[in-house]
């Protein structure tokens, strides 16, 4: 494996981070291709870092940059992928933000994000269809329907409704 | 709002969630419900603002501390965002093999599922605000069918709904 500099293991994450649109799988994807094609990482430490970044609680494609730059170059590596990813959405976010609230008082912007607020409530619904696809069925209609009634009608708070799944499906293991 | 008591929120919130926008219902509850420190208007427009740009999802938290405590807020945000990504750290030393277990298996899809009705749950008073006549509700089933059934990227789906809402305000 050859070690690049912490300049250009930056660079890389900063270039791809950035610039890709749609979140972890596109980004991970993207990632996986220049890092092995470098001869940065094995394609095993791929895998580990891919399998266990789904595990790990909070952004998935966070950990995965976490996990393959500290195999790049230690924990200094972790550090620069994490925020290289990160930081210049995360100020453009901000920006975004700031854009929002000053439009507010134009009607013709009100209209405007009046579009993209419903937008995004459709994209809200797609991300729980999408969550669930995978696993139609008992369980799921169990699970999902058990913690929408949970919190919508009786306004359980979302940790004890998660503690509780994650109990019952480890006591109650299904055979996938 | 404090910075401490905001960064340890929004901790719980990331450090209880798996996936993108899963962190939404315990930071509405915290935030919105509890604290009254955002209204639901803020965080519908942070969720827009952190999905317009590129970068991973789950960054509107940014946004959402920008809104409880300004620049600070969302430093804090970041932070609170980048942490539990180096959990995977020890992971990847010591517990790669466990994560392979059925039970952990299970347990881990029990709570995807779970956390997709609580997305579920939050997003109706989102929707609620979003939904205000025939056209938005027109956008919110498009945005839907457009993002189940294509591979198309989510920034387009919400610069189309910016668009839509723009030309029907401009024509008579």
């Amino acid at each position: 494996m050859t070690k690049p500099s912490l300049a250009s293991l930056t660079n890389l994450y900063l270039k791809i981070g950035n610039t890709t649109f749609g979140g972890g799988n596109p980004t991970m994807a993207l990632l996986q291709r220049e890092l092995t094609r470098r001869g940065w990482i094995t394609r095993e430490d791929f895998a580990l870092a891919y399998a266990l970044a789904r595990v790990t609680p909070g952004t998935n494609i966070l950990a995965f940059c976490a996990a393959t730059g500290e195999r790049v170059l230690g924990l200094g590596g972790a550090f620069a992928a994490v925020l290289a990813v990160s930081l210049p959405s995360a100020i453009l976010a901000v920006l975004l933000t700031r854009g929002f609230e000053t439009w507010r008082s134009h009607p013709l912007a009100m209209a405007a994000i009046g579009g993209t607020v419903a937008a995004v409530a459709g994209m809200m619904w797609a991300s729980v269809w999408l969550l669930v696809r995978p696993y139609i069925g008992w369980r799921a209609l169990l699970f999902t329907g058990g913690a929408f009634l949970a919190a919508w009608k009786f306004d359980v708070t979302p940790v004890p409704v998660i503690l509780a799944a994650a109990l019952a499906g480890y006591v109650w293991a299904d055979r996938k | 709002m404090n910075l401490f008591l905001l960064y340890a929120l929004l901790l719980k919130a990331t450090l209880t969630s798996f996936s993108g926008l899963a962190s939404l219902p315990m930071v509405r509850n915290d935030l919105v419900v509890e604290r009254k420190v955002l209204t639901d208007r803020e965080l519908n427009t942070a969720v827009v603002a952190g999905r317009t740009g590129p970068g991973p999802n789950g960054l509107y938290l940014v946004s959402v501390g920008y809104y409880a405590a300004g620049y600070a807020g969302a430093t804090v945000g970041l932070l609170a965002l980048m942490t539990p990504a180096f959990l995977i750290l020890p992971m990847m030393r010591w517990m790669g093999r466990r994560a392979e277990s059925p039970r952990v298996k299970s347990a881990i899809r029990a709570v995807v599922l779970a956390s997709a009705g609580l997305l579920l749950s939050a997003s109706v008073p989102l929707a609620r605000d979003a939904i205000t006549g025939w056209l938005t509700l027109g956008i919110v089933m498009a945005s839907f069918a457009v993002l189940t059934l294509t591979k198309l990227d989510t920034v387009w789906v919400v610069l189309g709904g910016a668009v839509v809402g723009l030309i029907a305000k401009v024509a008579p």
